[in-house]
């Protein structure tokens, strides 16, 4: 079920910028609209909201959540197969393939490397083929 | 049951419209190429120009795309063949045709022409044609920096635009690169397709097949081909093996071993070069290398471009290899026709025939000649249009290396002759993927078939045409098939008796293959051991895949192809191999060393169920369905 953006949304763009697929429009200082095809209802657009502007897809009103209480994924390294899906679907660029150890390396894995960058949205566990990502709280 | 959602463009009057897949269809020809091929043959009528208006490119997808099945990634691309005028069939792992499946389209078919040079845009179930503008004239790399980095793209070079009869469609690095792909797109004016979406592919049973792809990855990751050599060498690997058995072609193909062979192999490059290796999206194996080419980290070379801009050419740089095969990437051409054609006109210069300033040993000018090349700046237009075009042109015929005019892959048939069988009756022309890949089992695997014995290969080559085309048609790639071959052998290794044994007695089992062909209809079970993909198949699709039926859905698709190209007027004639393969020994000493073409080509009809002039029977149409 797709977010909706209410009238209280005074069009400061955040939700827009950090929407992990792309997913909102507007232009600036206007009300902002949810793409509803494209929609994948992470919640992330509500949790950075300044205004509470958003609903859920049941409508319920979502309350903004500091950035240090997001969830961040945890990657299995012993199942992880590098199959690099979650990395193409990391709009925000936090998540990669490590880097050999040593030349030569092949036992690579997926792996959070830039936490900040990070938003939570959960796509990397959703398209996880092998269940390698779980989300946690409290990683930095 | 989900049927595929196909859209129909039309470039000339601009508009969008839904194609209907009806349920037979889907049933009988699933997706990928043999759904393509299908389209293909209801949709045009013989002989439509492939650069022409008439021609239409089906852009198409398969059931496991998207879904995270191991090597799904790969979507397809079904036109008629610039370089056979056959049926053509190129397929890419690059990320449009996942995005494109997410965007809510399995496929889309392009027909008519566009006056000005366009960008189709798919997002969201929706489709739009816009102008290309500046974008026109810009090589691939620049074209994909245009978009949002998520978006699935699928752009054109310089050699599309100029209509390169090889030019190659690229999709992130990864590159549908045979039969002129790029070229078709050209012809259309299409400089770029973008897709994005976030619609989840549909999967039957999910909880099971989630269980399934665990069990299959981690198959895979264990397996010593797939989980060891692969991730270790690439395909690039395979260069020490086939010089070892003398099947890597060498000057122009007239002999297969190099004895500098180890300057181009995939060990130097794995140990001087590659920085680390990387994969298609959803794929475990990872086989692609990362090499630094001018201070830049780029996708590095497949056996292949090992193979014909090293020893095909006499030339021992592994720099110039490398920085061509990125050069090919950004302009989009195929390595393995380019590189073919190259090796023909140093052939031609050798034997005075003709000179376009490139000789054997030398690849330090061919970085500005392949330029020219793809830009078909003046007498370089002519090696544009690949060797068959220059061999009528020039002559000699009987060295230019192409089947049907697609130049062949980098394996020397003359040392692995049912690899000269499927060269010779792949659909889409010199093609070894579609033509079986027996060398496989004779020059380059672990196992060693008798590879100048021309028993069991008609058998042999059937079977692994129709066990390929199923797994392309499923949206695999087919190095996931690389595990077949059991992974007790590659621990006792190539020489040990077992082994050996094996492939001695591979080498008499024609007859156990031909029954194993007939008895497709009853072998209803599926293991992980030998193919995989059927029981993903029935996992994500819900129909009855099982190892039979799925590799008669190859069968099937491969009969398809070959109707198209009779219908094409393609016939025994065309299933051919240059007289340097058939008429002149490899090794001047043994007498064996050629593709008995005319010993294996009835068997092979024969097996296949086609009539003596190469054309599918009726009856075996009508007991494939491809008649009803």
């Amino acid at each position: 079920m797709p977010y909706f953006i209410t009238e209280d949304c005074i069009g400061c763009a955040a939700c827009a910028k950090i929407c992990p697929v792309l997913a909102i429009e507007g232009s600036p200082k206007e009300r902002h609209i949810v793409n509803i095809r494209r929609c994948v209802s992470c919640g992330v657009c509500g949790r950075v909201c300044p205004k509470n502007a958003l609903l859920d897809g049941h409508g319920n009103l979502c309350k903004s959540v500091p950035r240090t209480k997001w969830k961040k994924p945890v990657v299995d390294t012993a199942l992880c197969s590098a199959c690099g899906i979650c990395v193409t679907w990391c709009r925000a660029e936090a998540l990669r393939i490590s880097l050999p150890a040593f030349h030569g390396d092949i036992h690579v894995f997926a792996e959070l490397f830039q936490p900040k960058n990070c938003v939570g949205c959960s796509l990397c566990e959703d398209n996880c083929p092998l269940g390698a990502i779980h989300m946690e709280e409290g990683i930095l | 049951m989900k049927l595929p959602s196909y859209a129909m463009i039309d470039l000339a009057a601009r508009k969008v419209s839904r194609f209907e897949i009806s349920e037979a269809l889907y049933k009988s020809y699933i997706g990928g190429k043999t759904l393509g091929a299908r389209l293909l043959y209801d949709l045009t009528p013989a002989g439509v120009d492939p650069l022409g208006k008439d021609a239409i490119v089906i852009i198409n997808t398969s059931p496991a795309n998207g879904t995270g099945a191991p090597c799904s990634s790969r979507f397809n691309m079904t036109f008629k063949n610039v370089l056979t005028g056959g049926i053509a069939s190129s397929n890419c792992g690059g990320q449009f045709g996942v995005l494109m499946k997410r965007a809510g389209f399995d496929g889309i078919i392009l027909k008519g022409q566009s006056e000005q040079p366009c960008i189709i845009t798919i997002l969201d179930g929706r489709i739009e044609i816009s102008d290309a503008g500046d974008l026109w004239g810009k090589d691939t790399e620049e074209a994909q920096q245009a978009f949002p980095k998520q978006y699935g793209k699928l752009v054109i070079g310089p050699a599309g635009e100029h209509l390169v009869r090889y030019a190659a469609a690229v999709s992130g690095e990864r590159v549908a690169g045979r039969c002129g792909a790029g070229a078709v797109l050209g012809a259309k004016k299409i400089k770029a397709l973008v897709a994005y979406g976030t619609q989840r592919p549909e999967i039957h049973n999910r909880k099971k097949f989630a269980k399934y792809v665990k069990k299959w990855v981690s198959f895979l990751r264990n397996h010593p081909m797939t989980g060891e050599a692969l991730p270790n060498y690439g395909s690039a690997g395979l260069v020490s093996k086939a010089n070892a058995s003398n099947a890597l072609p060498t000057h122009n193909f007239k002999y297969g071993h190099f004895k500098d062979a180890h300057t181009v192999s995939g060990e130097t490059l794995a140990d001087q070069y590659l920085v680390r290796n990387s994969s298609c999206i959803s794929c475990p194996i990872r086989c692609e290398r990362r090499v630094l080419v001018d201070g830049k980290e780029v996708k590095g070379p497949e056996y292949e471009t090992c193979g014909f801009f090293g020893p095909n050419i006499d030339a021992i740089s592994m720099e110039n290899m490398l920085r061509l095969n990125y050069l090919c990437d950004i302009l989009g051409m195929d390595t393995i026709s380019l590189a073919s054609t190259i090796a023909f006109a140093m052939e031609l210069k050798e034997n005075g025939l003709a000179d376009f300033g490139i000789s054997f040993g030398n690849s330090d000018n061919l970085a500005e000649i392949v330029e020219k090349i793809a830009r078909r700046e003046g007498i370089y237009s002519d090696l544009a249009n690949g060797s068959k075009w220059m061999s009528e042109k020039y002559g000699g015929k009987e060295y230019a290396m192409h089947s049907k005019g697609l130049e062949m892959a980098s394996y020397e048939p003359r040392r692995s002759v049912g690899m000269g069988l499927g060269y010779a009756t792949s659909n889409r022309g010199g093609c070894h993927l579609n033509g079986g890949y027996l060398a496989l089992l004779e020059s380059v695997g672990v196992l060693s078939m008798d590879a100048l014995s021309t028993s069991a290969k008609p058998a042999f080559t059937a079977f692994f045409q129709n066990a390929l085309e199923a797994i392309s048609a499923g949206g695999f790639c087919l190095f996931s098939a690389q595990s077949f071959v059991p992974a007790i052998l590659f621990r006792l290794g190539p020489h040990h008796a077992v082994t050996r044994t094996i492939g001695k007695v591979a080498t008499h089992l024609g007859f156990g293959v031909r029954a194993l062909l007939w008895m497709m209809p009853i072998l209803r079970f599926n293991s992980v051991y030998l193919f995989p993909h059927a029981e993903a198949l029935r996992l994500i699709t819900g129909l009855p895949f099982y190892t039979g039926s799925f590799v008669k859905l190859g069968e099937r698709g491969y009969n398809m192809e070959r109707l198209y190209n009779y219908r094409e007027g393609l016939t025994k004639a065309d299933d051919s191999l240059p007289d340097r393969l058939t008429k002149t020994p490899q090794d001047a000493s043994n007498p064996k060393t050629v593709v008995r073409l005319d010993k294996m080509l009835p068997v092979y009809y024969n097996i296949r169920g086609w009539d003596k002039s190469g054309a599918p029977k009726t009856r075996t149409l009508r007991r494939l369905g491809v008649l009803s």
